[in-house]
């Protein structure tokens, strides 16, 4: 790969916020040592990516390199600050990484990076009452922050509090109107609370996004998001034709259930062509027209 | 008294290449196998979900597949696997024993296992069984020598399963490997089956 596709492989990951440590860690180093480690603006954004891929990979020592740097050109930082936090976490207990956290927020209390690092420390420690609390006043505070919103969501589903994940979930959707994957995890936290025309409606709501600009749905499978999306939708008309528990939200169901029924089962099915796919299609096959 | 359980070379291989595939995501996913006398033998395992894991719709979706694929291997779906996001945490958490009690339904004897971040990588199975204990209604880590060790009643295929595991890892064939999270993603991903990935030993 060369040295422009690696920068923007780099570029990439960090536009979508992905931790694809191994292959940020691998192209990030090569550049540093070969001394093409970009200079301008974009640079310090490099160091940083670098120095949280090396820290996952358990290569401390390049990350210290890249907070080095870092420290040298940003003084008294509160990014800077953070990410020596989480070098710490690498390596400390939770105690001392806490109290490091607790003094950046004495000094700032806006410091928000530093609020989160605690919350997550605290989750991470087990403490989940604690983390759960101190993110509310969190959010109450930095509200506009969707991140907080998902990793509220988060630990309230993995409690099976369901209810409150929806509502943390309306927040972020609030925040993140356009973001079809909010829809869908909002439809599968709904699905997962046993409401489910809300899940319909959310899934049907986030097609909607997805396939919208689709010029001919018949010779266009679906893939990727509504892929999954139909078969939320399958799964839910489903139900709801079995006839189901009553919506806690009180939402209806759509009129045309068996109508979306069909048009779910098409979509799937159009997905799964040719002969490497035709075991999963009979699977398949025989799972959907099941009652 | 609960049944033992073994633990076929392409079962642990599969579950080994679903947990290194996400190192930092939760893994979870179902065990095949068939009941011979007193050892629920697991052949394979079927791998679901690496994303919003907490989360049923998939997952349900998944199970009857797992299920329908179950059938047609002539095996039963005989228990649960998952990797938690925390390396330390070795419970089975709410949703884990929800989806186990499911599984006792079709399973009688359905158990757990869950990954030890700590030891995963080790010369060490790194698998901690989980059991119901009628009795008092809970799921308990089962007792007994410690799993997967000799005395126990839990055992590898063979005790060389975790090195050959890594060095597979460290040669990259769990990169083709893809649950059914991926398979939504990407129609084409062979999630039921693996077989690009299992070496030919398995």
């Amino acid at each position: 790969m060369s040295l422009s596709d690696s920068l923007q492989k780099l570029a990439s990951y960090r536009v979508n916020n992905s931790r694809a440590s191994q292959d940020v860690f691998k192209k990030g180093e090569a550049l540093l040592k070969a001394g093409k480690a970009p200079r301008d603006e974009e640079g310090w954004a490099f160091l940083e990516q670098l120095a949280l891929a090396a820290i996952d990979l358990d290569r401390l020592e390049v990350a210290e390199i890249c907070l080095q740097k870092l420290a040298d050109k940003f003084p008294g930082s509160p990014r800077v600050d953070v990410l020596t936090g989480i070098r710490m976490e690498a390596t400390q207990g939770i105690t001392p990484v806490l109290e490091y956290y607790n003094e950046l927020l004495l000094q700032d209390p806006t410091n928000a990076a530093a609020w989160k690092r605690r919350i997550s420390v605290l989750r991470r420690a087990r403490s989940v009452d604690k983390a759960t609390e101190e993110l509310i006043e969190y959010l109450d505070t930095f509200y506009t922050d969707p991140e907080g919103w998902l990793e509220l969501a988060d630990i309230y589903v993995s409690n099976r509090q369901y209810t409150s994940a929806l509502q943390a979930l309306s927040h972020a959707l609030v925040l993140n109107p356009q973001n079809p994957f909010t829809f869908v995890q909002f439809a599968e936290t709904a699905y997962s609370a046993s409401d489910l025309p809300l899940a319909l409606k959310m899934f049907l709501l986030a097609i909607d996004m997805i396939e919208r600009d689709l010029d001919s749905p018949e010779s266009t499978p679906p893939t990727g998001l509504a892929f999954r999306t139909w078969w939320g939708i399958k799964l839910s008309t489903r139900h709801l034709l079995e006839g189901g528990p009553s919506s806690p939200s009180n939402t209806s169901a759509p009129k045309n259930l068996k109508a979306l029924d069909v048009l779910a089962t098409e979509r799937i099915l159009s997905a799964y062509k040719g002969k490497e796919l035709e075991y999963q299609r009979r699977l398949v096959e025989g799972w959907v027209v099941r009652k | 008294m609960a049944p033992g359980a073994t633990i076929s070379s392409t079962a642990y291989y599969k579950l080994y290449f679903h947990a290194a595939k996400h190192p930092h995501q939760p893994v979870n996913g179902v065990l095949l196998g068939q009941q011979v006398g007193n050892v629920v033998k697991v052949e394979d395992v079927i791998p679901l979900l690496h994303h919003w894991t907490s989360l049923s719709p998939m997952m349900e979706i998944g199970l009857d597949l797992a299920g329908q694929h179950a059938d047609e291997s002539g095996l039963k779906v005989v228990g649960y696997y998952q990797a938690r996001t925390n390396v330390s945490d070795v419970g089975l958490g709410p949703v884990g024993e929800e989806i186990l009690q499911r599984l006792q339904e079709k399973f009688k004897d359905a158990f757990g296992l869950v990954i030890d971040g700590e030891d995963f990588g080790t010369d060490k199975a790194a698998l901690i069984p989980w059991i119901y204990i009628a009795e008092s209604s809970q799921w308990k880590v089962a007792p007994g020598s410690e799993a997967f060790t000799p005395g126990s009643a839990y055992q590898l295929a063979s005790i060389d399963l975790p090195t050959s595991a890594k060095d597979y890892v460290k040669q990259g064939l769990h990169q083709a490997f893809g649950d059914f999270d991926d398979h939504l993603e990407d129609v084409s991903i062979d999630w039921l089956r693996n077989r690009t990935c299992i070496p030919f030993e398995a």
